[in-house]
């Protein structure tokens, strides 16, 4: 009894002293210089962002601090409400997609089939080539003269005429869709794949024994023990969707008639080219807020299961 | 025991260099590479640095470069050369004007001299002096190059913007020359595409030719996006909407519908494949021509721009040489920059380019270069015609927003798809209204 009163009392010496212990110092110092390259690579950058979206900002011109003056301004922007309903469809739409292709092309690699390896290594090409360069290939399968895909589908009939794949608000629009699918799909795929390998095989067993079907199995055990990979996958592909680039900047800059105009490409137009940095980091920013909220209740969520 | 830890828990010690080795050479390397700076900046006289595009013409950066050796030798100051593509300038030069630190010229676009104007450095005396000697500057010069009364980049030269047309196709509708007037091309136009030859002229996110087309087109029959004093949007006039219906029944009479999707270099593939008849362009597409499609560069020539009820206008990208106020070679800068435009360096560089670029000095009016070629000689005459997005009033910030914003070509682009006249401007001087509210 004496002896636990005194560990106790020790416990909170302890307690006071274990941030100035020799070891502990030693600690700081091993964590110090990730705690300095954070500090330096993220948190400066982004604070200072946040500070110029803040200010009326102009390039090479001091600014002065306006609160939330540019946020208040985009909303009343036609040209900005534009872009913000773009990216919606394009996250949305993308992320659909690839979660409903990649849950397919994980549950089909998942079987046995001779070269399974090399096939799911060649699965992973589309994202490890750098996005520049593939993109510049859709770029000219979807140019309006010499377009591949429409030759190839019209001489086989399934087109009457050529699409005009970049040409068109809604066709520009679905070029962007399917190159970006066609770029994250292998996240999601290998990502899935990777959880569906780590459900033990003895619950499916257990479930045929009871009687249950391919369907039932799926519903109850592989989607339910794929959650966690889900949400994981779903969230980082969300924010590297709204923060898109180089697809949009590439294939159609934005056009036609701004039917692609996302974030980054607007961001880019009015802080870089029109020197407005003050709104261009405003625009960037925008999503910041409802992003946070989504990752702060995800990674709760996650955290609880 | 420890033996096996070792084993298990470091399988790559005793292969290839153990980390000991590493740190220490990457240690001894960064500290070579330093040291080696540091000499260089210490030692000797000036070191300038000039960041400037990626010129479409090879042969006119490579001649830069061998003038820049031909200058060290001869004044003994250094220069080093960063050529970028062109659509990556404003992104270095924004972070050059952000940091305080960077090259000490930089080639500035059309609107920059206005963009950046308080971090660039005063080049009057250049300017004034190479006016005195070769002849005066014209018009335009001054206006892409002062803000107020203050020069802030040498004009460089432009890029002329010329129609780039198929004689043999023109001939066989009729015309043995370009047609004069905006009615007359849409005229020629429509009996060119009847024969399976359209016109085209982009109407998608191609910053350059866009652009180039569509603002001489609406100054052409009078519109301007705003009055004189660059702050009253006028966009919503009898003049613009005229040249909205023009617009449209040329795309539906003549052009092909490809050309909502085109970038800037779309124009010059369907030209050099013969899918279109006549195009806006620098000389590019000809002197492409000389190697993708030598049977093509008998047939092609360059026009001016027709002339419509307000004159004849036109765009072309311009280009100048800023030097930025944070450089510690001003002084030496500037004095490169006039030793660059001078006749005996710059006729060699506009000589190379064939077309590619016109100066900005009325000297350079009677450059051998435009007598090398007949089919340039049209080219020689642009500079006069050029004006820039925000004419009537100078470049300025709203001006270059509403152009990377498409605001204009858009509003063509409308009409073309088929939205009426008076709904499409109206769109575009919403759009303008809130641009140069901001100013």
């Amino acid at each position: 009894m004496a002896s636990i009163a005194r560990t106790e009392q020790l416990g909170v010496g302890r307690w006071a002293t274990r941030f100035t212990r020799p070891d502990a110092l030693t600690g700081y110092g091993l964590i110090s210089p990730a705690v300095f390259l954070m500090l330096v690579l993220l948190a400066y950058p982004f604070m200072l962002a946040v500070y110029i979206s803040l200010s009326d900002r102009i390039l090479g011109e001091p600014g002065k601090f306006i609160l939330f003056g540019n946020f208040l301004k985009l909303f009343q922007d036609t040209f900005f409400r534009q872009t913000v309903w773009n990216s919606f469809i394009y996250t949305i739409t993308t992320v659909s997609l690839k979660l409903t292709l990649g849950l397919i092309l994980a549950l089909l690699l998942n079987q046995d089939f001779s070269h399974r390896n090399l096939v799911r290594g060649a699965l992973l090409l589309p994202w490890i080539v750098p996005t520049s360069l593939s993109v510049l290939t859709w770029l000219w399968m979807f140019d309006s003269l010499f377009s591949v895909i429409n030759y190839i589908f019209m001489g086989l009939g399934i087109f009457s005429k050529k699409i005009p794949w970049l040409g068109d608000p809604f066709w520009a629009m679905v070029s962007v869709i399917i190159v970006n699918t066609w770029r994250g799909l292998p996240f999601f795929a290998v990502s899935i794949l990777a959880g569906l390998m780590a459900i033990p095989r003895e619950l499916y067993e257990a479930a045929e024994t009871d009687g249950a079907g391919e369907l039932r199995q799926f519903w109850h055990i592989t989607l339910p023990l794929l959650q966690p990979v889900i949400a994981v996958v779903v969230l980082f592909s969300t924010i590297w969707t709204f923060a898109d680039f180089q697809i949009v900047y590439i294939l159609t800059h934005g056009g036609p008639l701004n039917a692609t105009q996302i974030f980054a490409t607007m961001a880019y137009d009015v802080a870089l080219v029109a020197g407005r940095i003050g709104e261009g980091a405003a625009i960037s920013l925008f999503l910041f807020p409802a992003l946070l909220v989504v990752i702060i209740l995800m990674l709760r969520y996650l955290r609880r299961d | 025991m420890e033996r096996r830890v070792k084993k298990s828990g470091y399988p790559h010690e005793g292969r290839g260099i153990s980390r000991r080795k590493f740190i220490a050479m990457t240690a001894g390397a960064t500290a070579a590479l330093s040291f080696g700076t540091f000499l260089r900046s210490g030692l000797g006289a000036a070191n300038l640095k000039m960041l400037s595009w990626s010129n479409t013409l090879k042969a006119m950066d490579d001649l830069l470069r061998e003038l820049g050796k031909e200058y060290t030798k001869a004044k003994g100051v250094g220069l080093s050369f960063e050529f970028i593509h062109m659509n990556d300038l404003p992104a270095k030069t924004a972070a050059a004007v952000e940091s305080g630190a960077g090259p000490d010229i930089v080639n500035l676009w059309s609107d920059g001299p206005h963009l950046y104007a308080k971090a660039l450095a005063d080049v009057g005396d250049v300017c004034e002096g190479l006016g005195k000697e070769l002849k005066g500057w014209t018009d335009i010069a001054k206006d892409i190059a002062t803000v107020g009364k203050t020069w802030r980049a040498v004009p460089w030269g432009i890029i002329p913007i010329a129609l780039t047309y198929r004689e043999d196709w023109l001939k066989e509708v009729g015309y043995s020359t370009f047609p004069n007037t905006w009615d007359e091309l849409l005229a020629a136009s429509k009996k060119l595409k009847d024969k399976g030859h359209p016109v085209g002229f982009a109407l998608g996110r191609a910053i350059g030719d866009a652009n180039q087309f569509h603002y001489p087109l609406l100054w052409a029959f009078g519109g301007a996006e705003c009055k004189k004093d660059g702050k009253t949007v006028a966009i919503n006039s009898p003049e613009t909407a005229k040249a909205v219906d023009y617009r449209r029944k040329l795309h539906q009479d003549g052009e092909t519908d490809d050309v909502y999707a085109w970038d800037d270099a779309a124009n010059n593939r369907a030209f050099l494949a013969s899918a279109v008849s006549i195009t806006v362009n620098a000389a590019s597409i000809y002197w492409a021509a000389k190697t993708s499609a030598p049977q093509l560069r008998g047939v092609t020539n360059h026009a001016l721009f027709p002339v419509g009820p307000a004159g004849r206008f036109g765009y072309s990208t311009a280009l100048s040489l800023g030097v930025f106020r944070f450089s510690k070679n001003q002084k030496e800068a500037k004095a490169f920059i006039r030793w660059l435009m001078e006749p005996k360096q710059y006729s060699a560089w506009i000589g190379i380019g064939e077309g590619m670029m016109a100066g900005l000095l009325n000297y350079y009016e009677d450059d051998p270069v435009w007598k090398k070629d007949p089919k340039l000689e049209t080219v020689r005459e642009i500079p006069k015609y050029v004006r820039m997005p925000g004419y009537p009033a100078p470049p300025s910030r709203p001006a270059a927003e509403a152009m990377v914003k498409y605001v204009i070509v858009n509003m063509f682009a409308r009409a073309c798809k088929g939205m009426s006249t008076a709904e499409t401007i109206k769109i575009a001087e919403s759009e303008l209204k809130e641009i140069y509210g901001k100013a």
